[in-house]
């Protein structure tokens, strides 16, 4: 087992970097009375932990025993039936799945699937809590037709169903669902606190580090929680006794763009665009998104072929850079 | 027209000559006259003219005119004839040649006329006429006065008498009325007759055909002037002999070979033509699929240029065609864009060949039952009129609806794939009528015996999909526009509509060369009187051909320049704006405009256009991008009209990039390649997700494993500091370190697989050899970070490394499996139940290699395994003591068996460990020397390692 999940705090107690976050919700959880609640954050903060922890902190330890399911649903849409297979993470008193992955049928999970699970009162009777729960993952990815369909569910079944709603940037995430919920913001994790939860790590595992080690990850780590402890584990699985000055080898797609960054340095013109391109095309179809290689790009957005965009970007840095290189060195 | 009243005319005067001369009285006696006479006997008006009197003045040569203009004029009887009649004569034939010659002499052209009259009989003045006179008015409003004949002279009542009279005049030796014009009349007759079969007899074989007379105007141009012969087609030489070869193939089966005996030389000197032609473009392998022996022959042919040996070769293939009948290919399958003459070519070359043409066209019923009689009749059925001739099948737009072409189709296709089944029977079959008789006899599937062919607008359409397969396809190609103008200005010379070569060639572009097209804009404007002019083709009446082409060709289009000539540069921007207007219609009848986007996006950088500071570029991409986004906003709001604004981008572009050089076009496959490999990535890592213990997953989403976690976590998976050596000869550390990565790989359902090794490694020389197996990771993940032209610094483990860590995978989650199901029984106990299942399971498979460090696991070990701790101390110790890696597991297994035992069993089980330990547990699954080992000696093999 990784570091990542050996260490990831299993209550709300015991969480660590964002504690005052913590408490808040536990002690909403105390209260008995827990709205819907939206997570957001960058990723590799630590959502999706504090989530299960919250979950834990309500159910106790009958949320921990999830079985997972790949069940098929027919949806009819009166015209047709469409069958839509879901994989979701089930409890007895919650649910996970991750509606966006059913693609541009997402309407069709929300209106159909997720009601349903929202209708039904848990069966628990002995249970403290009358109703159950509902993550959904990545809803920022939800098209917008599903979060409308999703806003009214919320409302109407709120008596037996608790929404909790994962994503990385509620900007995607309609007004309107929004304002149903109570937004959590989860920042990413300062270097400090990255520092600490790396030595914590150190000390149970017994090893020691050298100054500045911990630090040195977590600046590489761009303040992703997940990202640094790989890296320390990365680092400690291929030297132990850690040298003063060892760094964790870098990520292989964030080396590959500084590769193309270096291309596009050497040469500009259209030539080497076009090979710039090809090198787009390789990360693109290795499942990196185009919002990571570029993070301001508001066109690429709104179509649907990030290439061009990308390529637009690159086409103009080029462009800025040569006249820049001429008017400077003639 | 001349020409048919020229010759009777010249013929008539011949014979005239041979039958010697008329009298003179005769010749005088018939002088009176009326144009329609003269005209019918055109002998007579020669004879007629030098009547006219000789002391007539200088008006006298418009004075005849007058006269044919009034039909019942009188006219006074010529004067008696005068001296040197041979020599007037003579002369009268030549005026009389001049007269006929000239066209208009029916319009009141004066003939030239020699003056013997000496009486008067037409005056400017009425005084000068003796007798009784009538006035006439010329057409240039000059007033004359002419004599009224009387009856004395002639005799003649009215105009019937005189006319008949007068016909008679010419053949002077007879005496009746009637009895020798008759004569002439009849044999003119039977002339002309003659005459005009003789030019459809050329017509049909042909020759040059004349065309139809200009007088009809109310016909289509296109109707009256379309092709009679062969020699007049407009398509494409090339083509057009191919088609002609193809159909002469069917001679000997057709017409059976003792019929067209010259066919052969016809079908060689075509085919050496032809085989010229093809050598040349190369691009239509016709003769590839024809027998050896044929082949042969032309080979020969074409290398003895003298061709002395060709002859018997040639005749070899004869005698083979003879035998083997029709030719390969049963069916001949034109396609081309519209109007360039596809059914006209279809039509001359079976008429030209003998056929009576049959054509089935998509105005027919063509559904598969009715049209099948209609084929059979066509292919099998002779009428029974001996002397008609063989049909050949036309089937017109065979592409046009998918339902109905589809009939016409399959039935073809049954009696082809009929044909080859029994072709053996049907090598014996030479002459038709045993063709026939055979075909109602015996085979239930006719077979084709009638050349067939079939006409299309666009070959791939999906009716056609195996018709092309089975048929010979022609493409047609675009005649030159120098052959359509030359056409069209043959044609508006004879309707005389005037144009200038100039506006004909641009319309000929406009249209494409369309000749249907051209001509029927043409005879619409020569309706409304209005000429053509080459600026008014947008405006004017000329409709454009709402026809899309094929993507290529407009990502061709945008990305090229069209090269200015040099009278366009002049004024660059009506050419530049015409452009534009023809760039946006084709782009918008196109209308995929993602694709269209696409395909200018992948080849727009690999043109040369000359951009120092990237600017185009920019531009370039930026345009792109907002055509992208305006597509998505259009997807998502549904307002289809906003793509109105896709073409101008495409335009701009061109406008930017476009070069005069040809681009090299490439179908936009990295966009389309890149969204499926995606995909495909996507739901590998998926599946692979679902693999794993929900309560990993649910932690992972595609985006943060590729994100963050693949590289390290390949890293992690693949410690360096591992060693390919016996297990027991770790030392404690790296002890712990296998069973860390072991535990890892086992919770993430990572191992290794045999695979064999792909091309690219072996090139890639990795450090096994060929055909050794190799072991790779499965699921693949470090496809993931395998960017191409990316060397990555992960070093896999050597084989051997792999090799044990697949077997204490393997190993490891059986162990967990059984685990699992253990502690479910545990925890349905009711013991503890806030132990988490996935704390027990780690707790089980790292007990003892970390127990120390992991002091909590400990104890909830204890609790789980309801083990006093005395099981748990002795394991602890023998795990300090260096415990082989087996062991361990061998170890637990017993104790996980034991948890829900007796007290009994356990005593015998903590007698049992206190033995040396005996290998029995799991024997498939270890490569381990099994022998008994004392403790003593396994810390000896400790303190070497």
């Amino acid at each position: 087992m990784l570091w990542v999940d050996k260490y990831r705090p299993k209550t709300l107690d015991k969480v660590t970097v964002h504690d005052q976050v913590a408490q808040n919700l536990k002690k909403l959880v105390a209260e008995q009375d827990c709205p819907h609640l939206l997570f957001y954050g960058p990723s590799g903060s630590g959502k999706k932990t504090l989530v299960m922890a919250l979950v834990k902190q309500m159910f106790g330890a009958g949320a921990e025993k999830v079985k997972m399911e790949n069940k098929t649903w027919k949806i009819d849409t009166g015209s047709r039936t469409i069958e839509i297979e879901l994989a979701m993470l089930s409890s007895a008193h919650h649910v996970e799945m991750n509606p966006s992955d059913a693609g541009f049928q997402d309407r069709y999970v929300v209106q159909e699937v997720i009601k349903e699970m929202a209708k039904n009162r848990p069966i628990d009777a002995k249970g403290k809590r009358a109703f159950k729960v509902l993550i959904l993952n990545e809803v920022d990815k939800l098209s917008r037709e599903a979060q409308h369909s999703l806003r009214r569910t919320m409302e109407k079944y709120s008596a037996s169903c608790r929404l909790i709603l994962c994503c990385n940037s509620s900007s995607k995430v309609t007004e309107a669902v929004r304002s149903r919920c109570l937004n959590v913001r989860v920042n990413a994790p300062s270097e400090e606190q990255i520092v600490q939860v790396l030595e914590f790590i150190g000390k149970k595992e017994n090893l020691s580090l050298p100054f500045g080690f911990a630090a040195r990850i977590a600046a590489q780590s761009n303040r992703n929680l997940r990202r640094a402890i790989l890296f320390f584990e990365t680092c400690k699985v291929q030297q132990y006794p850690f040298a003063s000055n060892q760094v964790a080898p870098p990520l292989d797609w964030e080396q590959y763009v500084s590769e193309i960054a270096a291309d596009v340095m050497k040469e500009q013109s259209p030539k080497r665009l076009y090979a710039v391109r090809q090198k787009f095309y390789e990360l693109l179809v290795n499942c990196i998104p185009p919002e990571t290689i570029l993070k301001v790009e508001h066109k690429m957005r709104l179509g649907s072929k990030a290439i061009f965009h990308l390529e637009a970007f690159v086409a103009k840095f080029m462009s800025i850079y040569k006249e820049f290189l001429v008017s400077s060195f003639g | 027209m001349e020409a048919d009243m020229d010759m009777p005319d010249l013929e008539e005067l011949e014979w005239m000559e041979s039958h010697g001369l008329p009298e003179e009285e005769e010749d005088e006696y018939a002088y009176f006259d009326d144009p329609e006479d003269e005209r019918l006997t055109p002998a007579g008006g020669g004879v007629d003219q030098p009547r006219v009197p000789q002391q007539e003045t200088t008006v006298a040569p418009a004075k005849p005119a007058d006269e044919v203009s009034e039909g019942n004029l009188k006219r006074p009887p010529p004067p008696p004839p005068l001296e040197q009649q041979e020599e007037e004569r003579s002369k009268r034939i030549h005026v009389d040649r001049e007269d006929s010659g000239d066209e208009d002499w029916l319009r009141y052209s004066p003939p030239p006329v020699v003056e013997v009259v000496a009486e008067k009989t037409i005056s400017r003045f009425a005084s000068d006429i003796r007798g009784d006179c009538m006035p006439v008015t010329a057409p240039n409003g000059e007033r004359v006065y002419a004599k009224v004949a009387t009856d004395g002279l002639d005799g003649g009542g009215t105009g019937g008498a005189r006319q008949r009279t007068r016909i008679s005049k010419p053949n002077f030796d007879y005496k009746g009325l009637l009895s020798e014009s008759f004569h002439s009349l009849t044999s003119r007759a039977e002339q002309e007759a003659l005459a005009k079969a003789l030019q459809e007899s050329t017509d049909t074989q042909n020759f040059e055909g004349c065309p139809a007379t200009p007088l009809v105007t109310e016909q289509l141009w296109v109707e009256k002037y379309s092709p009679n012969s062969f020699t007049e087609l407009l398509s494409d030489e090339h083509t057009n002999r191919e088609v002609l070869l193809w159909l002469k193939q069917w001679d000997s089966c057709v017409f059976g070979s003792h019929i067209r005996a010259t066919s052969d030389d016809v079908l060689s000197s075509l085919r050496r033509h032809s085989s010229a032609i093809q050598k040349n473009s190369s691009n239509r392998h016709f003769f590839s699929k024809s027998k050896g022996g044929h082949v042969m022959s032309q080979d020969n042919m074409l290398q003895n240029a003298h061709g002395s040996n060709s002859e018997d070769l040639t005749s070899s293939f004869n005698k083979r065609s003879l035998t083997d009948n029709a030719p390969e290919q049963k069916v001949l399958l034109l396609c081309g864009p519209p109007g360039l003459g596809k059914t006209t070519l279809a039509h001359v070359a079976a008429k030209h060949c003998g056929y009576h043409v049959v054509e089935i066209n998509a105005s027919d019923d063509r559904s598969a039952s009715s049209i099948e009689p209609k084929i059979l009749d066509v292919i099998q059925m002779n009428s029974i009129m001996s002397d008609s001739k063989p049909k050949c099948l036309v089937i017109d737009e065979i592409d046009g609806s998918l339902g109905d072409g589809k009939g016409a189709v399959e039935v073809i296709l049954k009696m082809i794939n009929a044909e080859k089944n029994n072709s053996s029977n049907s090598s014996n079959n030479t002459d038709d009528t045993q063709v026939r008789k055979s075909s109602k006899k015996g085979h239930k599937i006719p077979k084709l015996m009638r050349p067939v062919i079939c006409i299309c607008n666009d070959l791939y359409a999906p009716a056609l999909r195996q018709l092309r397969q089975v048929a010979k396809v022609h493409m047609f190609v675009q005649p030159t526009i120098s052959r359509v103008v030359n056409r069209i200005k043959y044609i508006c010379k004879k309707e005389g509509f005037k144009t200038s070569p100039i506006a004909l060639s641009a319309l000929a572009e406009y249209t494409e060369c369309d000749i249907r097209s051209c001509l029927n804009t043409l005879q619409f404007l020569n309706k409304k009187r209005e000429a053509l002019n080459i600026s008014g083709f947008d405006s004017q009446v000329i409709g454009r051909k709402d026809m899309s082409k094929s993507i290529l060709d407009v990502w061709k289009q945008v990305l090229q320049k069209k090269r200015l000539k040099r009278i366009e540069k002049a004024d660059s921007n009506c050419s530049r704006d015409k452009d534009i207007g023809s760039l946006f219609s084709l782009i918008s009848n196109r209308g995929d405009y993602d694709v269209t986007m696409d395909g200018i996006h992948e080849n727009f950088l690999k043109l040369s256009y000359h951009d120092p500071m990237l600017q185009k570029t920019v531009k370039c991409l930026d345009i792109l991008g907002v055509s992208d986004s305006l597509m998505q906003y259009v997807y998502r709001t549904q307002q289809m009209s906003l793509h109105a604004y896709q073409p101008p981008i495409a335009i701009t572009i061109s406008q930017l990039v476009a070069q005069v050089e040809k681009p090299n076009i490439e179908w936009p496959k990295a966009l389309q390649r890149c969204r499926a490999m995606l995909l495909e990535k996507k739901d590998k890592l998926k599946t692979w997700q679902n693999q794993m213990s929900p309560l990993i997953s649910r932690h992972l989403s595609v985006e943060s494993f590729v994100e963050d976690i693949a590289s390290p976590f390949l890293h992690i998976i693949s410690p360096s500091s591992l060693r390919p050596v016996a297990l027991n000869l770790l030392s404690e550390r790296e002890k712990d370190e296998l069973v860390q990565l072991v535990d890892t790989m086992v919770s993430y359902s990572i191992t290794y697989r045999n695979t064999k090794l792909e091309s690219q490694e072996r090139i890639n020389g990795s450090m096994l050899p060929p055909d050794v197996p190799s072991l790779t990771l499965d699921p693949s993940i470090n496809d993931i970070i395998n960017f191409k032209g990316y060397q990555s610094e992960h070093i896999g483990l050597s084989l051997a490394m792999k090799q044990v860590l697949v077997h204490e995978v393997e190993k490891q989650k059986i162990i967990k499996d059984s685990a699992g199901k253990l502690l479910n029984q545990v925890n349905e106990g009711g013991k503890r139940n806030d132990v988490s299942t996935s704390d027990k399971t780690s707790a089980l498979v790292s007990t003892k290699g970390i127990s120390k460090s992991n002091p909590t696991l400990k104890t909830q070990l204890n609790v789980a395994s309801s083990m006093s701790g005395k099981d748990l101390a002795p394991a602890k110790k023998r795990s300090n003591h260096g415990m082989n890696f087996f062991d361990r597991f061998r170890k637990e297994r017993p104790v996980d068996a034991k948890t829900h035992n007796d007290a009994g069993q356990q005593a015998a089980t903590i007698l049992r460990d206190s033995r040396p330990l005996i290998f029995k547990y799991n024997e498939g699954f270890t490569n381990a020397v099994k022998r008994p080992v004392k403790h003593a000696s396994r810390n000896d093999d400790d303190g070497m390692t």
